[in-house]
């Protein structure tokens, strides 16, 4: 799925955006913006489930000049979702963590978590899940983006992060000009 | 609002509250007739439609798929598979709520194009009972009640009136397009949008907020008919508009006369609504879906059947897509989704050796999630610092050029129930048989091209066509209870009333013979009009 235009607009939903994310009903949608409203810890991930998961996110939108989804707290998305519309993900979560720890080691004898390694090594070790098409993998990624961009109010894209990242300013109201061609309108 | 108990017979029952059954309802209620509209969805208001794309992905304002699922296969010799392939706004307004409001008229050669430039071996292609003189005053009540912006162009068929409204802004994108569509040789035009532009009926203008497609607008400014017709029926104090009613059967009596339709309440409680005569408006799938759940001793096809056309023909519309990356931003995602449009290759020369033609326009239809996983060039990076850089820097100088195009009605696409399959109802679920047709195919593929042309004409630095790939999924639901003269080869005549039951008329996408360039709806609500005009002035003759 690479056409989320019209005509698939929510094979997206389906199949396209996070898949196994974003399979539950709206009512647990619902559940999970008011559950974000009130900051919590963790209530799925373990610490440890959180740092490994963070640092995954973190490869996959790094801190560089600009923040990453580490600083819009994407971790936290992932948590709350996990806790509410996408409990069902849960067990291919724990699969994955289970499988990104495996390659940790492979990677680094002695080592227990992802998040332990050194940037390279944890790059390395994304990359093997991505050439292997992990699900892991694509899944993680596409909740990461989701974890980026969908309203604050989902526990992610803190400070509105994500959005500056890419540009897109919440005002919701707009005139011209609306972009740099309109000059020439 | 006016409320009638299930055994009061009512003068019609409406199934669906969408495009067109908003239209009919506010049709026979101001022509003084009892109706009762019953819309499976929940009845929402302004204050409900918010930005949330999450709640958009799952499915706030369309049909659910855990609950109703779909099943698809390519061909009649494949077992269907569970797959959600049909999505449909489910609520009062239908789909008009979520939709980006694209209102093209259909042009005369939509009509009757099989008999102009001949018909297709292995499909239904063929001509309207119609024409786009019989539809155009039609047309007209679509721009002024509904509420449609635009402005002549240099294509448009003859028009009775003008338009209600001035057209949007261009935004960049328009300026892109006019720019590239120039240098093609072509004449881009203003897009007729059913997007208040200015205060309109008591409605608020448009904000250009861009969450157009798949949202609900919160100021009103888009004309749905939850904010445009629906308000009007309901205030006539002859329209009752039930939501959560959830029809799965049109009932029949001995003389093959429609009685009324059994539904269940949001409690699940099935309930039976009398009614003199029944009008579905429940969309391309859902609606034959009905009529082939609605069998009866002396319909053993189905409802309307017959002619064993239910289902056939569906029709999606194409789509040749490219995208292209500017210099400069052009923030596509601020205010609507289209605001200039080329119809140079709306019928196309003969030695190209394709069937039917289509439109553009560029835009930038997807919201902030969507964005990365769909428009990034191909082979870009999917992760890591290139890919953060990559999407930092396209998100605003990233442009569509949609090609929106005919497509063939193929007798072996359908909708059809699966054999075993049900909903949460107990109700048997939609089974969608569909292949695009290779003529159609290599139609997508022309525009594609044509597309990513214009789009390096625009003075775009990257530019790619998008694949074009047999469709599994469609939001156009066109063509399953076509129209036509002859009872054996359709399912309505030429005033959507169904020809084997005379109390039972149809009127929504289903009645499509052809599908236009890809924008239905305002062809949809202009048969609307029209079959509203006629059913109320059978009814007056007592002709039910």
């Amino acid at each position: 799925m690479t056409d989320l235009s019209r005509r698939q607009f929510i094979a997206a939903a389906g199949t396209g955006v996070a898949s196994v994310w974003f399979t539950a009903n709206a009512a647990d949608v619902l559940a999970a913006a008011r559950h974000a409203a009130s900051a919590q810890p963790f209530e799925v991930l373990s610490p440890a489930d959180a740092a490994d998961l963070e640092a995954f996110t973190a490869q996959i939108v790094p801190t560089d000049e600009t923040p990453g989804a580490r600083e819009a707290r994407v971790v936290y998305f992932m948590d709350r979702a996990l806790a509410t519309f996408a409990k069902d993900n849960r067990p291919n979560v724990e699969k994955g963590l289970k499988e990104l720890r495996a390659r940790a080691r492979k990677a680094q004898r002695g080592a227990t978590s992802f998040a332990a390694l050194s940037n390279d090594k944890q790059i390395a070790v994304v990359a093997s899940m991505e050439r292997d098409k992990h699900p892991f993998f694509d899944d993680t990624r596409q909740a990461t983006i989701a974890g980026m961009l969908a309203m604050p109010e989902y526990g992610g894209n803190y400070n509105k992060i994500g959005w500056k990242w890419i540009g897109f300013d919440d005002r919701f109201s707009w005139a011209a000009p609306f972009g740099w061609y309109d000059r020439d309108a | 609002m006016v409320k009638y108990r299930p055994d009061d017979e009512v003068d019609f029952v409406i199934v669906g509250s969408g495009a067109a059954g908003g239209v009919v309802a506010k049709e026979l209620s101001t022509a003084g007739f009892r109706v009762v509209v019953l819309e499976q969805g929940p009845w929402r208001t302004e204050k409900d439609f918010i930005h949330d794309e999450i709640k958009a992905f799952d499915g706030l304002l369309t049909n659910k798929w855990d609950v109703s699922p779909n099943t698809f296969r390519k061909t009649e010799k494949e077992t269907a598979k569970k797959q959600p392939c049909v999505l449909y706004g489910r609520g009062v307004g239908g789909t008009s709520v979520h939709f980006s409001a694209n209102y093209w008229r259909f042009r005369e050669i939509d009509f009757k194009e099989a008999s102009m430039k001949g018909t297709i071996a292995g499909t239904g292609f063929t001509d309207w009972p119609i024409t786009y003189q019989d539809l155009e005053p039609y047309y007209a009540k679509v721009d002024w009640e509904v509420g449609v912006a635009g402005a002549p162009g240099p294509y448009d068929p003859p028009r009775s009136r003008p338009y209600p409204m001035p057209p949007h802004p261009p935004k960049s994108m328009g300026v892109l397009l006019e720019k590239g569509a120039r240098k093609m040789g072509w004449k881009p035009f203003p897009a007729p949008m059913a997007i208040a532009s200015k205060p309109y009926n008591s409605r608020a203008q448009c904000v250009q907020c861009g969450f157009c497609i798949g949202f609900g607008c919160e100021v009103g400014a888009k004309s749905s008919s939850l904010v445009t017709v629906i308000p009007v029926a309901v205030a006539t104090g002859k329209c009752e508009v039930r939501p959560s009613s959830y029809v799965r059967k049109i009932e029949t009596n001995d003389r093959g006369r429609v009685t009324g339709v059994k539904y269940f309440d949001g409690n699940k409680t099935e309930i039976f609504q009398r009614a003199k005569a029944v009008v579905v408006c429940a969309n391309g799938a859902e609606t034959p879906r009905l009529l082939l759940n609605s069998k009866s001793n002396l319909f053993p096809n189905g409802l309307a059947n017959s002619s064993g056309v239910v289902g056939k023909h569906l029709m999606f519309n194409g789509a040749g897509n490219s995208v292209g990356v500017f210099e400069h931003e052009v923030n596509g995602y601020k205010g609507i989704v289209a605001t200039r449009i080329v119809w140079d290759l709306y019928e196309l020369d003969k030695t190209l050796g394709l069937v039917g033609g289509g439109g553009f326009d560029y835009r930038f239809d997807v919201t902030p999630i969507g964005f990365p996983g769909s428009y990034l060039p191909p082979k870009s990076p999917t992760w890591g610092k290139a890919f953060k850089r990559l999407v930092a820097h396209n998100y605003n100088r990233t442009v569509v050029c949609y090609g929106h195009t005919s497509s063939l009605p193929v007798p072996t696409n359908s909708i059809s129930l699966d054999p075993t399959l049900k909903d949460d109802w107990g109700v048997p679920a939609i089974r969608m048989t569909f292949q695009d047709h290779p003529q159609d195919l290599k139609l997508y593929k022309y525009f594609a091209e044509r597309g990513e042309e214009m789009l390096k004409a625009s003075g775009a630095v990257q530019a790619w066509q998008q694949p074009v790939e047999s469709a599994q999924f469609s939001v156009h639901l066109l063509g399953t209870c076509r129209m036509g003269n002859d009872p054996k080869s359709s399912v309505v005549d030429k005033y959507n009333r169904a020809h084997d039951v005379k109390n039972l008329f149809i009127v929504d996408g289903s009645s499509l013979v052809t599908c236009g360039r890809g924008q239905p709806t305002m062809t949809i609500q202009a048969l609307a009009f029209r079959a509203g005009d006629n059913i109320a002035r059978f009814a007056k003759q007592h002709d039910i």
